[in-house]
């Protein structure tokens, strides 16, 4: 018994070392560098809570913030959406679903530097495909990324398009686990096809619409190569989110002890937003058992 | 369970082996070198590196590119943190006295002494010394002058002379030439008369012209608010009052290449932008370039740019003496001269200058001479740590706003001005 302990601590001892050296180590780091000032070349000085004061008092960190706030929105919302629709569409074991799933699903697994790479081409003003398209409706040509109110929102479209073939797949895995009973007797019941959604799929998938609420709003909360690629944090710090803001603070100004107070205050923020979705959702949520 | 204990042996003794290779006997003195150019330049970065390794074989260099400037800037702070920094690096003036300030460089004075480098020979203004100000201190050389560079006026010379436009000296003829070459059609543009990226180095030639200077004259407080408004004015001005300037998008040299693609196809009929391009841009126009002198207000002005070759202070004594070999070379007048003709950069080296071949080449090629005459009229940059974050903090993110029309020109310089005197101050 003991033996055996011994040996799964052994078999786990790879994969923790790799877990503490890049990921508890670096948070641990981080919480003692953000009470110092260092550029990273001068020695380090410590300042107490000066970088969370002032970081806590600087407008672009609200606007930031709020930049953060909107792009997560508007990820989560639009993927879940456009993906359940998605999936109750392609729910079916035809090749041509098939065939759909797998194309919605490729851009998900394309890096986001190829992603964004392509993007900044479709929506260029002058040359991209998107105003050439839009021109044939009539629709004057729009700076997608240059715009200051257009741009974060640019950036959603790009997002949601990327990683739209994620809440399909999981809400279509979702879908598979109801049991085709409820169905059939509740159309005997003579229940229309709104009332299954509602009374049947909905509920049955709500462990799938917890899980994916929370893995996408972690998952928007990290967003970076997006913005590092497609527009700098720019027009002006229209599209600066969170991490970009971290990454601009330490290696463009190297305020590394700035950077590193906003990489807990973030930290803290999802710690938070976790909870409370759990929280919020455990009362909710119908656990269903198939079979 | 015994199985398992001599595969992980095995691996261990395997992974031991392969770091522990030891080095080739008679192996060449071996210097890393980081540089960040993309595309035309680094392709003659590379071949030149060749060169050096093929010309002789006490010395090596291993080159590597690390992104642009800024990403390359990043890269240097973490590998002298984390010991991994290359021997030698090139790196843009205006981080260079903070660099210098936080004991990165090594003092290169020894070295040119003890292999007879003239530094008289560089040309002054692109010099470490003719590049900075130093408020009367006393500071050693640590930088040789490399890819060096200005911002011209590049014009269509036959949209031109298709409207009978002069080219432009000052800032009044550049906007009356800007406004005959705007072509509309409808609610849309055609070509613009002109085109800038919004970026802190054609704002610094700008605010200059207008009179002012960026800081006081001992260095200590900002100067630029009111002059540096009338530049921005400027262009706020001809991007929304007369809409006869273009705004490229995206930020520092995304907003560069927009630039350069846009004249290329003929959607801006004048454009700044850096002498490094006029090689690219000869190669890619189809139609008559000509280059000119920003135009002037007051007066004639504009910064030089690009980048300077520094040792770093921690390499060995063996590297650096390799990677000091290496930029002795390239600032040999051959070396200088092939630099300057396949990429625009201005020649670095007086006799290269005067040579026969480069005379000759001046002649036939008159775009690449007019960076070198622009000289005279070059300004320094005030040798202060607080230069480069001046640069990143309180100018570059500002000037956008107003040509956007988020803010005004006073509420940006002014803002502009508190982040630059905190800087000064220390915080």
């Amino acid at each position: 018994m003991r033996r055996q302990t011994l040996l799964g601590y052994a078999l786990i001892l790879p994969s923790m070392a790799f877990f503490s050296a890049f990921y508890i180590y670096p948070v641990v780091y981080s919480f003692y560098l953000s009470f110092f000032t260092w550029d990273m070349l001068q020695p380090k000085r410590f300042i107490g809570l000066t970088n969370y004061r002032e970081l806590l008092e600087a407008a672009e960190f609200r606007e930031v913030l709020g930049n953060t706030l909107a792009y997560s929105v508007g990820v989560v919302v639009l993927a879940m959406g456009i993906g359940l629709a998605l999936a109750l569409l392609l729910n079916n074991r035809t090749a041509l679903s098939s065939l759909f799933q797998a194309c919605i699903f490729t851009s998900y697994i394309v890096s986001w530097v190829a992603v964004s790479l392509l993007w900044i081409w479709m929506l260029d003003p002058q040359y991209g495909l998107v105003n050439y398209v839009a021109g044939f409706l009539g629709v004057p040509p729009v700076d997608w990324l240059g715009n200051h109110r257009l741009a974060l929102w640019s950036l959603v479209g790009v997002t949601v398009w990327k990683v739209i073939g994620y809440p399909m797949i999981i809400f279509l895995a979702g879908l598979q686990n109801i049991s085709q009973d409820y169905y059939e007797a509740a159309s005997l019941d003579g229940a229309s096809a709104w009332h299954q959604f509602r009374y049947i799929t909905w509920p049955l998938l709500a462990p799938t619409t917890v899980f994916l609420f929370i893995t996408l709003t972690i998952a928007t909360f990290q967003g970076f190569d997006i913005v590092n690629i497609m527009t700098q944090g720019g027009p002006v710090h229209a599209t600066s989110i969170y991490v970009f803001y971290i990454y601009e603070q330490a290696f463009h100004y190297f305020r590394i002890g700035r950077a590193s107070a906003a990489v807990i205050i973030c930290f803290g923020l999802i710690l938070a937003l976790t909870y409370a979705q759990h929280r919020l959702f455990r009362r909710n949520v119908h656990y269903t058992q198939v079979g | 369970m015994r199985l398992q204990w001599i595969f992980i042996l095995v691996l261990t003794a395997l992974i031991g082996v392969g770091s522990a290779l030891p080095a080739w006997a008679g192996e060449p003195i071996t210097a890393t070198f980081w540089y960040s150019y993309g595309g035309k330049v680094r392709q003659v970065t590379e071949d030149m590196v060749k060169k050096f390794n093929s010309s002789q074989t006490k010395y090596r260099i291993d080159g590597s590119f690390q992104g642009d400037y800024f990403q390359a800037l990043a890269k240097i702070r973490a590998a002298i943190t984390t010991k991994t920094a290359p021997t030698i690096f090139h790196v843009i003036g205006e981080a260079m006295p903070d660099l210098w300030q936080g004991g990165m460089f090594e003092n290169l004075e020894p070295y040119v002494k003890s292999t007879g480098v003239k530094t008289e020979e560089f040309v002054q203004p692109l010099s470490q010394h003719g590049y900075f100000d130093y408020f009367g201190k006393s500071v050693p050389l640590f930088a040789i002058p490399f890819n060096r560079s200005m911002p011209v006026m590049y014009y269509n010379k036959d949209m031109l002379d298709a409207k009978g436009v002069k080219v432009p000296t000052s800032w009044d003829e550049l906007r009356d030439a800007a406004a005959k070459l705007t072509v509309r059609e409808g609610n849309d543009v055609k070509t613009w008369g002109f085109e800038v990226p919004v970026d802190w180095w054609f704002w610094h030639g700008l605010l200059y012209q207008a009179g002012g200077s960026l800081l006081s004259a001992d260095g200590k407080k900002a100067a630029f608010r009111q002059k540096g408004g009338e530049a921005l004015q400027y262009w706020v001005d001809m991007v929304n009052k007369q809409k006869i300037m273009k705004r490229p998008g995206g930020k520092d040299y995304n907003a560069w290449e927009v630039t350069n693609t846009d004249f290329i196809t003929q959607k801006a009929a004048m454009i700044f932008t850096s002498t490094a391009f006029v090689n690219y841009l000869t190669e890619n126009v189809k139609f008559k370039m000509g280059t000119a002198f920003l135009p002037k207000k007051e007066k004639f002005a504009a910064p030089t740019g690009g980048t300077f070759f520094v040792m770093i202070k921690d390499a060995t004594p063996a590297q650096k003496e390799a990677g000091w070999a290496f930029i002795k070379w390239m600032s040999e007048p051959a070396q200088a001269i092939y630099w300057s003709q396949n990429t625009g950069y201005i020649c670095t080296s007086e006799p290269a200058i005067k040579s026969a071949e480069m005379q000759k080449f001046y002649r036939d090629n008159p775009n690449y001479h007019v960076a070198y005459e622009q000289l005279k009229y070059a300004q320094r940059m005030p040798f202060t740590p607080a230069l480069i974050r001046i640069q990143r903090e309180a100018i570059q993110p500002n000037l956008e706003a107003p040509v956007i029309g988020l803010k005004t020109v006073d509420e940006t310089m002014a803002a502009a001005e508190k982040v630059a005197n905190d800087i000064l101050a220390g915080k």
